[in-house]
């Protein structure tokens, strides 16, 4: 049995009256790198900042290392790196002194791991933070949040204003982080490429609570599309198990199902002398076809 | 070609990564690209040069494993076993499989009879068996 590095139960948050997040309840593993997405609005952040104990539910909790995210004392907090979305860094101090500034709240600071990512990324020690692009001071803020090898690295959004080459840069360094097994990592985006390469899990946020949440292999290899086409005109009560969406026309049907079995296709192909032919889902599919689905 | 650089993948493609090692394994393993007694690269080696989670990399090499592809060599890694007696054949026709289904749903849309596939098909099979 593994420990959870995050367990939120019953959490709601409203703003003005506006509920976001609606009895959440959800739990990251440790261990795993778990991409969080969701439509721009859908309160990814308010969730990860609820998660980390930086703003007030209404009720719920949330638990990190089995700790009470409101009241973690600072040995729990030095095993957390948290990268928010407009990082707020001092514009009038220079990389170095900033760095040095950060250092000195953690016990244990892995340098030789700093300067590397620095050159890696091309940023100077000497460079003035205020003088920085978005995207330099987001790579800034990832750098920082690395330097103390956290347990548990929660980013918000992190690659939302890299370029194409920063952002497989940040991955690489999110992937040695990974590597051991042992730390945790989420982070969440709208981006579904960035997630297919690192993360093991994928959490879906829709309307208040957490959709789905598995590993990513798994909703690959469950979610389909199926192309059917019949010998003749399909029935307008044309249903299909597991169909998360479908589209009939004439004797053509396109189908999205979830855990769909041979022993279901194969009834669907004799009954209405169909031919199918099943088409694999990108993770963007999937995350689209899950948000429009009308069975939930 | 050395192990590690026949293995690539898609990412953004529907068939999960694990999968799609698992298939580029078995596909140089029935092909003769990968003999017997070769080394897959390690698991940090391979998720390093695809960039992609050492999980997936391990779930792919245990399910190698366990369908009797390859060995685990303790202090050395994964080896390739040398194909069941029955498996070879089979094993090079299922790989293309996913391929011919494609084809066959492709004609299908076109309206192009078994025929007219196989007239196509037939010369580009024998030219490629003079290479």
């Amino acid at each position: 049995m593994t420990e959870s590095a995050v367990i939120i139960a019953g959490l709601c948050k409203s703003y003005r009256r506006h509920p976001v997040l609606k009895r959440l309840s959800w739990t990251v593993p440790a261990g795993s790198v778990v991409g969080l997405l969701g439509k721009n609005g859908a309160g990814k952040t308010t969730l990860i900042k609820c998660a980390l104990g930086l703003l007030h539910p209404e009720s719920g909790h949330s638990l990190i290392f089995s700790e009470s995210a409101w009241s973690l004392d600072a040995a729990t907090k030095a095993r957390i790196g948290y990268v928010p979305q407009t990082a707020g860094l001092y514009a009038w101090m220079r990389i170095k002194q900033l760095i040095a500034y950060t250092a000195a709240f953690y016990p244990r600071w892995n340098d030789k791991l700093v300067q590397s990512l620095l050159e890696q990324w091309e940023l100077s020690a000497d460079q003035r933070i205020g003088r920085l692009s978005v995207g330099t001071q987001q790579k800034l803020g990832i750098i920082l949040a690395l330097g103390h090898e956290p347990d548990l690295l929660v980013l918000d959004e992190p690659a939302a204003s890299l370029d194409p080459a920063a952002r497989r840069d940040f991955l690489k360094a999110v992937l040695s982080v990974a590597a051991d097994g042992t730390r945790t990592v989420l982070f969440s985006t709208h981006i579904t490429s960035d997630l297919e390469r690192v993360a093991d899990r994928v959490a879906l946020l829709k309307d208040g609570h957490i959709a789905h949440d598995g590993p990513l292999d798994s909703l690959k290899d469950s979610v389909k599309r199926w192309h059917v086409s019949a010998a003749a005109p399909l029935p307008a009560d044309f249903v299909v198990p597991g169909a998360v969406r479908s589209h009939v026309e004439g004797t053509e049907a396109l189908l999205t199902i979830r855990d769909g079995t041979p022993g279901v296709l194969r009834e669907v192909e004799q009954r209405y002398g169909a031919a199918i032919n099943v088409e694999d889902l990108s993770l963007e599919d999937i995350f689209l076809e899950l948000h429009d689905d009308r069975v939930s | 070609m050395r192990p590690s650089l026949l293995l690539q993948v898609a990412p953004t493609s529907g068939v999960p990564i694990y999968r799609q090692l698992l298939d580029q394994v078995k596909a140089h393993v029935a092909g003769g690209h990968l003999a017997a007694g070769e080394f897959l690269p390690s698991v940090r080696q391979l998720a390093e040069q695809l960039q992609i989670n050492p999980m997936t990399v391990s779930r792919a090499y245990s399910l190698l494993e366990e369908q009797g592809i390859v060995e685990l060599v303790r202090g050395q890694g994964m080896r390739v076993l040398p194909p069941g007696p029955a498996a070879n054949g089979k094993a090079r026709e299922q790989a293309i499989l996913p391929l011919l289904q494609h084809v066959a749903e492709k004609a299908r849309q076109l309206s192009l009879s078994p025929q007219q596939i196989l007239d196509r098909l037939k010369p580009l099979l024998k030219e490629e068996s003079h290479d």
